[in-house]
């Protein structure tokens, strides 16, 4: 077997809180099965997202100069069409939630503004979003058009069950996770440790899915 | 009964899940005929009820007549609204299944808004895909996570010529059969050319 | 998620392959990989062992559960236990399936495995059904399922997720009425003259 192909990796800046390339994907792979599993959507990943399709189109470009007879190109092309699995598919999760829940995401994102809390969104998907909401809008005022003063203002907005059961993964010991078991009262307390796995409702966890503590499994 | 012509625009949504049949503007203009009139109705009926200060007066014997007017308006609207909004989340999976070219067949059964909103919502996703990465993304491909390199595939058109990402040309006739790059032929599935051969 | 999906995840865990190539370090955007030397045991992905494999590039070492009397003991073990027993892999079920389906000349007495894993499957999968029914009969909102792999939790989705879901809302919408005070909610019509008052 000849060693002609000679490919290597885009050296990563250091400043990216040093996560290297191997750690790059296992972020996304965490954060696709979380997009994956939770109601609603979670804060962008874009940095690493950009970083990733950066070393894949390099690694594309490479790939061009080599022979499709050497057999590692065929090892290398697998392992990109992972990766853009990966991320694709993450990124048609992201928009999939956008177009469902776009009035409610919208509405958020505004008040994450107005407390100086970082947007869920990044600037891309934001003007999606509302881009996405003006052609709803605009498609619903020319069919009431014939009688303007009777849209249904007070429709309900659509919104995700954030009561919903998930599955999660803890990532370190935690204590005192109040379970919201639907009745006022009697709250359960629970614990978990390191790696155990629980059956439990998304709105109980979500503030420990954000900070990273759990994730969706 | 009120509302009953509105639904059965629901009942054409539920019966036609996933495929867009004609757009129904008969039913939705006497739908929106019904919705008219029970307003103007309404409005009189209202301003009967009220007293000087705009309140509804219960004992006045057009009220009961009036809650009932204002619900079929609203279960009309809601009817209108979700048909509407329904055909477009079916018309927003085709953009994913076919690109921004829809089928002469699909176009045929859409009003001249869906269509318009079918352009703006093509134009919208193209844009946020070329905004990824430095060249742009295309989140059309690479739908299912790969199992192999290669896949064999069944042409189920005519459909001629065909340039691979190498420069090779291939002739694609009906039942013809070939061995390509997984990447190569994903388009072609989801709209229908190829079928994969497991 | 789909099976295929589950796969996905399965086939990133390591393997041990005797190449029957030579061959420097590759350098994946997930990592290094190799350097190959024939007939010496390195460690590759699941994925790549298979693309290896089915090239005849490679042989695949099991991993050193893949093995009848390991795996005979893990189901004694299932069946003494009510509860679920730790799996030696995460992915057993996947990875089992992936290595005797492609390297069956590579594992000795693969048809002994394959009905042992298989029963290992029916009597966790037994267990998991009683699980369900406890939870709903008692309307638990949270449970422990450590030694769930992927793929079973994933069998429970999405009819236990949902059935919870349903519960939740019962127990809520319960909590809400016995809080309420009496008196029927305000219909009112958002742009028409009356405003009704109760």
């Amino acid at each position: 077997m000849d060693d002609t192909l000679e490919i290597d990796n885009l050296a990563v800046s250091e400043s990216e809180d040093e996560l290297s390339l191997e750690q790059m994907i296992e972020v996304i792979e965490e954060a696709w099965l979380n997009e994956k599993f939770a109601p609603e959507i979670l804060p962008h990943k874009t940095e690493i997202v950009e970083l990733l399709l950066g070393q894949i189109t390099h690694m594309e470009e490479q790939l061009q100069q080599v022979s499709s007879t050497d057999f590692k190109k065929g090892i290398h092309q697998m392992e990109l069409d992972r990766l853009k699995y990966l991320v694709t598919s993450y990124l048609r999760m992201r928009l999939e939630k956008i177009e469902t829940f776009f009035t409610l995401i919208l509405k958020q994102e505004q008040q994450r503004t107005e407390k100086n809390e970082e947007p869920y969104l990044n600037p891309n998907e934001f003007e999606f979003a509302q881009e996405y909401e003006q052609s709803i809008k605009d498609h619903f005022e020319s069919i009431m058009s014939f009688c303007p003063n009777v849209m249904d203002t007070e429709a309900q907005i659509i919104s995700p069950n954030v009561n919903s059961m998930i599955i999660l993964k803890s990532k370190k010991n935690i204590e005192g996770i109040t379970v919201d078991d639907g009745n006022a009262e009697n709250n359960d307390l629970i614990d978990l440790t390191s790696g155990s796995q629980i059956l439990i409702n998304y709105n109980s966890i979500a503030s420990l899915l954000k900070n990273g503590d759990v994730h969706l499994i | 009964m009120f509302a009953e012509k509105a639904c059965n625009l629901i009942k054409e949504l539920s019966r036609n899940e996933g495929v867009l049949p004609p757009y129904n503007m008969d039913l939705v203009k006497e739908v929106c005929t019904e919705i008219k009139l029970l307003d103007e109705q309404n409005k009189s009926d209202g301003a009967a009820v009220a007293n000087e200060s705009g309140i509804a007066n219960y004992s006045n014997e057009l009220y009961p007549t009036l809650r009932v007017g204002v619900a079929a308006v609203k279960r009309n609207v809601r009817c209108l609204m979700a048909y509407h909004y329904n055909r477009l989340r079916t018309l927003r999976t085709m953009r994913w299944e076919f690109g921004s070219v829809l089928p002469p067949d699909v176009k045929a059964n859409l009003n001249s808004n869906e269509i318009e909103w079918f352009s703006k919502y093509s134009r919208s996703l193209t844009k946020y895909m070329m905004s990824l990465g430095d060249e742009g993304l295309n989140l059309g491909v690479n739908l299912r996570p790969p199992k192999s390199l290669y896949i064999e595939v069944r042409c189920l058109v005519d459909y001629g010529k065909y340039e691979l990402s190498d420069g090779t040309v291939l002739l694609l006739k009906k039942d013809s059969r070939h061995f390509l790059p997984r990447s190569e032929c994903e388009e072609l599935i989801t709209q229908g050319v190829f079928q994969h051969i497991v | 998620m789909d099976p295929d999906e589950v796969e996905f995840w399965a086939e990133k865990t390591p393997i041990q392959i005797i190449p029957s190539f030579n061959s420097q370090t590759m350098f994946l955007i997930g990592g290094d990989i190799g350097p190959f030397r024939a007939s010496i045991p390195t460690r590759v992905p699941l994925w790549m062992a298979i693309h290896l494999k089915k090239q005849q590039q490679c042989k695949i070492i099991p991993p050193d559960w893949l093995d009848v009397e390991i795996l005979t003991n893990v189901k004694e073990q299932e069946k003494d236990n009510k509860s679920f027993v730790k799996m030696p892999s995460e992915h057993y079920m996947v990875e089992a399936k992936l290595i005797l389906g492609n390297a069956a000349d590579d594992i000795p007495r693969v048809d002994e495995i394959r009905t042992i894993i298989k029963d290992i499957w029916d009597i966790r999968m037994s267990k998991l059904r009683s699980s369900m029914d406890l939870m709903i009969k008692n309307s638990s909102m949270y449970a422990a399922v450590d030694n769930l792999t992927l793929m079973e939790m994933n069998s429970i989705r999405p009819i236990l997720p949902n059935a919870l879901d349903q519960i939740y809302r019962m127990k809520t919408i319960k909590r809400g009425l016995t809080g309420r005070t009496q008196g029927t909610s305000i219909l009112s019509h958002s742009k028409s003259t009356v405003s009704f008052n109760s």
